[in-house]
């Protein structure tokens, strides 16, 4: 797992739990490593290009912490580039179905 | 290298594998079954959940065909299959696609009465029923909406045994054919990945796998056979055929049933634990509708959707299902396998018919779902507009497009279709792959389309029927 990657998976996760954030990050890890290659590469390429740009805007100020990575995504998400689009959704869908499964056993 | 002999080796173990594993067996043949995934307890992780997720499915459930849209799929990958994973629905080929399989692919032996005295078999030795009882919530919805607003609807017969006390249990491969196969002197080996067939001349003559054991240690091995029948589902068969050299319309015309769905909010609890089994098949066979799997991640995921927010709906899963629209596509797709990657590139392209019968699909479920009470409903479209009225409904026309769409689908086949048509087919009439004696193909690959319905049922009585016609040349 990329640290980009990480990054947008901890600032997906809503439970402030470690366990829970600990789980999910290794549910998201063991997927992107079962991922067929040629879509593990383009999904590391996105991580790589868009980790740059969020280095980026950190440096001048514009991207601080969790909040704003996630209002970034969300931005992204319904933005006009496409494989930016699939890129947020993607790793969104790994997040929400692992923590809302965690959520239930754990309930059970 | 350590070898392997057998008189037939079975590759795959889901629904083409273990029948053809099982009746031949059964008829006294050697057999040695490989296949690539684990040996999971059926019963050991919950249906559906995460833990599912990562044992029983190929890339933890997440594979991708490229095109415009891309669109997810699913497959099993375990002892078993898909026959593990999936929600058991049986529904016999339709008589009239038969008849049109049959005269437009030029398949020999291809009638409804021929399919159906194997599917008789099937039945007798899977079990396959309906309810002993009331359909649970989800299910009884489609019901409910189906008949206020005056659309034929049906309950989906299940491989599925019923206790007295109406408990059921799915009756997978891992339960039935695989054991049958075993108690038959069949031999399977989980954790082995077949690289490529070893080819002399016209003939297969065996096959390079890589076992992997309990400690991780990984053990090359060649498994001569004298007949090899290749199962390994529309997506992996090809690619073991093309990476063997094999190509040959082989990986062309992939077909499935891409789908819409909407989340949909009831006044009142729905369950979770189950698939819903009734059908409304009112606009079938180009479309059907139905529910899916709902549990609290699949309804979180289903929300996400659109792109909007939706953490009141989530507080509320408890009263949440999720139910699907699917088309029979006019598009196609391809599997190519691509030297040094060891997954293949799967790829389709949606039609813009296709597009237009999902928008269609995914207004109809929402006119049902209303009718059937539900007061919100949340499409998987992109920034589409939660509706909870039926004059909304208009609003997804629009909203669906190429950009906007989020499918999925289940269902992949077609990709070595078989006939006596060899312009366009990949195997004879009996799975018989062209240019090789002893080698065959026995599972949803040889489906020459998609069948608007789940196609286990039809995967099992061809293979069955293959099998037949194998024992008897």
């Amino acid at each position: 797992m990329l640290w980009f990657e990480r990054a947008v998976v901890s600032a997906l996760v809503a439970s402030d739990d470690p366990a829970v954030r600990s789980a999910v990050e290794a549910f998201v890890d063991g997927s992107l490593r079962d991922k067929p290659e040629h879509l593990r590469v383009g999904v590391a390429g996105e991580s790589i290009l868009l980790g740059g740009y969020a280095v980026g805007l950190r440096a001048v100020g514009r991207l601080d912490g969790a909040d704003a990575l996630r209002a970034r995504l969300e931005s992204w998400e319904s933005g006009p580039i496409g494989v930016v689009r699939q890129y947020v959704r993607a790793m969104k869908s790994l997040v929400i179905f692992a923590e809302n499964e965690l959520a239930t056993s754990r309930a059970a | 290298m350590e070898t392997l002999d057998t008189e037939i080796l079975v590759i795959g173990s889901g629904a083409g594998g273990s029948i053809t594993a099982a009746r031949l067996a059964d008829a006294g043949r050697q057999v040695v079954v490989v296949e690539e995934g684990p040996w999971v307890d059926a019963g050991a992780h919950e249906p559906f959940s995460l833990e599912e997720m990562v044992a029983k499915y190929r890339h933890h459930g997440a594979s991708l065909a490229l095109g415009n849209p891309n669109i997810a799929y699913a497959e099993g990958r375990c002892v078993g299959g898909s026959t593990e994973v999936n929600s058991g629905l049986y529904h016999r080929l339709p008589e009239s696609l038969v008849a049109d399989w049959e005269a437009r692919y030029a398949i020999d032996e291809f009638t409804p009465a021929e399919l159906g005295r194997h599917a008789d078999r099937v039945e007798q030795d899977l079990g396959v029923s309906t309810l002993p009882g009331a359909p649970p919530p989800s299910s009884a919805m489609l019901e409910r909406g189906a008949t206020k607003l005056g659309w034929r609807h049906v309950e989906f017969a299940r491989v599925f045994r019923y206790d007295a006390a109406g408990r059921g249990t799915k009756q997978t491969m891992s339960r039935t054919m695989l054991p049958r196969a075993l108690g038959a002197g069949a031999r399977i080996i989980a954790d082995c990945r077949v690289q490529r067939l070893v080819c002399d001349g016209d003939r297969i003559v065996g096959a390079r796998v890589r076992r992997r054991h309990a400690g991780g240690a990984v053990e090359r091995l060649v498994i001569r056979a004298d007949h090899v029948f290749v199962c390994a589902g529309a997506v992996e068969t090809p690619a073991l055929l093309q990476r063997s050299g094999i190509r040959r319309n082989a990986g062309n015309g992939l077909k499935m049933h891409p789908t819409v769905k909407i989340a949909a909010r009831f006044p009142h609890p729905i369950d979770h634990g189950d698939v819903p089994m009734h059908r409304v098949t009112e606009f079938a066979p180009s479309l059907t509708i139905g529910g899916s799997a709902s549990r609290r991640g699949h309804i979180a995921m289903a929300l996400a959707d659109t792109g909007l927010p939706f953490d009141a709906a989530l507080a509320d899963w408890e009263n949440i299902s999720v139910y699907y629209a699917a088309i029979r596509s006019e598009g196609s797709g391809r599997v190519l396998a691509v030297p040094g990657l060891a997954s293949p590139v799967v790829t389709y392209k949606l039609t813009d018919g296709d597009l237009s019968r999902l928008a269609r699909g995914i207004v109809h479920l929402g006119e049902l779902l209303l009718a059937a009470g539900a007061t919100e409903l949340h499409p998987s479209i992109l920034g589409g507009p939660v509706v909870r009225r039926v004059d909304e409904l208009g609003a997804w026309w629009d909203a669906l497009t190429r950009s906007r769409a989020n499918l999925m689908t289940v269902h992949l086949t077609s990709t070595v279709r078989m006939g006596e048509d060899r312009q366009r087919t990949g195997a004879d009439s009996f799975g018989r792959v062209w240019g090789h004696r002893n080698l065959r193909v026995n599972d949803a690959s040889l489906l020459p389309d998609a069948p608007g319905v789940n196609p286990q049922a039809a995967i099992m009585a061809i293979a069955a029927r293959n099998c037949h016609e194998f024992l008897a040349s």
